[in-house]
């Protein structure tokens, strides 16, 4: 289980976390929600390592990842998804999946292709394709198969749904559902697109300014109006 | 007719050399987005050490290993110790750094090595070939400067294209911070693409000092060239780099085989400027296109 304890993250004189502490319980999605600039991609940068922690720690099953570098979380079972420019698109599509499979979960098997394949038929029919022609929908495919190639347990998702049109989230939140009841995963998921979000989410936390507002039950946040309107906007 | 298939063969190469070279500034490029102005000092250093080498053993072959594998340190040692300080600041920090460092090593090595001059021997003769009763102008030393770029060319694609580590250098140049969320260790990558470099860098190095006399200004001339060669191919591409050599070789051979030696400089900067004009990125770019 990933849990963060009372979490501060600064940049210079701005605070972007102020002491967060949040569960993501294995199996389950967890959406993290909040509007611009309430510290939702500062938490997911937090958690890999990518941005320090001024204090708090990082919990996965009890040990403290505040100082493990962002390298070694594919191999401690943590991808942590980029937005969906993450992809490189200087490299074809197969050469992105196959990078992501090189520092996978130790002890894990090597991830097949062809299973990314199976859950993305389009990023097949374009495998020999260089990332940058590539739809706003199919790279965020190809990110998310690319973090599946590492054998992950756990999957940080940085606003998936950014900049691609509502068909396509539906479509890419509920495949992600379904791993998660497949596989087990255990889904970190930063949304601004709070109603999409809550609909695959088991639990919600809402942030605002870099503290956690409202914590529960995605069908209770939900259906919390004042929560909506103060902070969720639908 | 002679004159031609000499010029042509004189063209490919000098043509090598300004491709190798190119080739060693466009690692650089591709691993870090830093022009190293100090490739050519780092060569003639490299390039010192082979001599002392050859000079105490008296294996030429000896002294080329040895020449490559101090390239290989001292490229990683310059990353290391000094371009990683400068790494992510403004672009011309490091601009500034590599041509203080160009300064700087042309010093220490007239300190070290003298500025005396030093013949520094080939391997292969270097008089023509002499071949069912014709001279022909290449020696065994430019079969030998073709075939060991050739050789270099091959390998560094076959690593870019086909191994698990020319990938991950790749994904470190391109995107440093998703290379390490994949678990890329883009440090020890950035290094390794200094330390090839100078590897190429040496071997330029050692293609130019062959036969020659070895000073401490010996690489400057290919310094011009080789930027100029870099340039025309795409500083982005290895196989534009090496185009952009034989190119470059040919057109200035040419030139001074046709027209005039003294003509050689401005035709350079003739070539750098058309292709500044007309295709900036270089004949083999793509990627710069690319970049939304």
């Amino acid at each position: 289980m990933l849990a963060v304890e009372d979490l501060v993250t600064r940049y210079g004189a701005v605070t972007a976390l102020d002491g967060i502490s949040l569960e993501a319980p294995e199996g389950q999605v967890t959406a993290v929600l909040g509007a611009n600039g309430a510290g939702k991609t500062t938490l997911l940068r937090t958690i890999s390592g990518l941005v320090r922690p001024q204090q708090g720690r990082v919990l996965l099953d009890g040990t403290d990842l505040s100082r493990t570098p962002p390298e070694k979380m594919t191999s401690l079972g943590i991808a942590h998804v980029p937005e969906g420019r993450g992809v490189i698109a200087e490299l074809s599509v197969a050469e992105n999946l196959r990078l992501g499979g090189l520092h996978r979960r130790a002890g894990a098997e090597a991830v097949d292709v062809d299973r990314v394949f199976a859950l993305f038929p389009v990023l097949k029919e374009r495998r020999t394709a260089t990332a940058h022609v590539l739809s706003g929908g199919e790279r965020q495919m190809l990110v998310i198969g690319r973090a599946l190639m590492a054998a992950p347990r756990i999957l940080l998702l940085d606003e998936p749904s950014l900049g691609l049109a509502p068909r396509v989230v539906a479509q890419i939140l509920a495949l992600l559902r379904n791993l998660v009841e497949s596989e087990g995963l255990t889904v970190l998921l930063v949304e601004q697109n709070a109603a999409s979000a809550l609909s695959i989410a088991d639990r919600g936390v809402v942030l605002n300014l870099g503290s956690v507002v409202a914590s529960g039950a995605a069908e209770r946040l939900a259906a919390d109006e004042k929560l909506r309107h103060a902070y969720l906007g639908f | 007719m002679q004159q031609f298939f000499t010029t042509l063969l004189a063209g490919l190469t000098l043509g090598a050399v300004y491709a190798a070279f190119a080739l060693a500034l466009c690692l650089i490029w591709r691993s870090t987005r830093v022009v190293n102005f100090a490739q050519a000092p780092m060569a003639m250093v490299t390039t010192y050490v082979a001599l002392e080498v050859i000079d105490h053993t008296g294996s030429y072959w000896f002294g080329f290993a040895v020449a490559l594998l101090a390239g290989l340190v001292l490229g990683a040692v310059v990353e290391r110790g000094l371009v990683r300080f400068v790494e992510g600041k403004s672009d011309l920090n490091v601009v500034i750094l590599t041509l203080g460092l160009f300064v700087v090593l042309h010093s220490l090595a007239a300190i070290v090595f003298g500025q005396d001059y030093k013949s520094f021997p080939a391997p292969f003769g270097l008089r023509g070939l002499h071949v069912a009763g014709h001279d022909i102008a290449i020696t065994g030393f430019g079969i030998f400067t073709l075939i060991a770029v050739a050789v270099v060319f091959g390998l560094l694609v076959a690593l870019f294209r086909f191994t698990d580590l020319g990938l991950k250098m790749r994904a470190s140049a391109f995107s440093p911070e998703v290379a390490r969320l994949l678990g890329v260790r883009v440090g020890k990558m950035l290094t390794l693409g200094w330390a090839l470099a100078a590897v190429v860098g040496s071997l330029a190095g050692l293609l130019v000092a062959g036969g020659n006399l070895v000073f401490p200004q010996f690489m400057d001339s290919v310094v011009v060239y080789g930027f100029v060669a870099a340039v025309l191919g795409g500083l982005d591409s290895p196989a534009g780099s090496v185009v952009g050599g034989l190119v470059l070789g040919l057109a200035l051979s040419f030139v001074s085989g046709y027209a005039a030696s003294d003509l050689v400089p401005i035709t350079a900067l003739g070539i750098l400027v058309l292709v500044l004009l007309v295709r900036p990125g270089g004949l083999f770019s793509h990627v710069a296109e690319r970049r939304v």
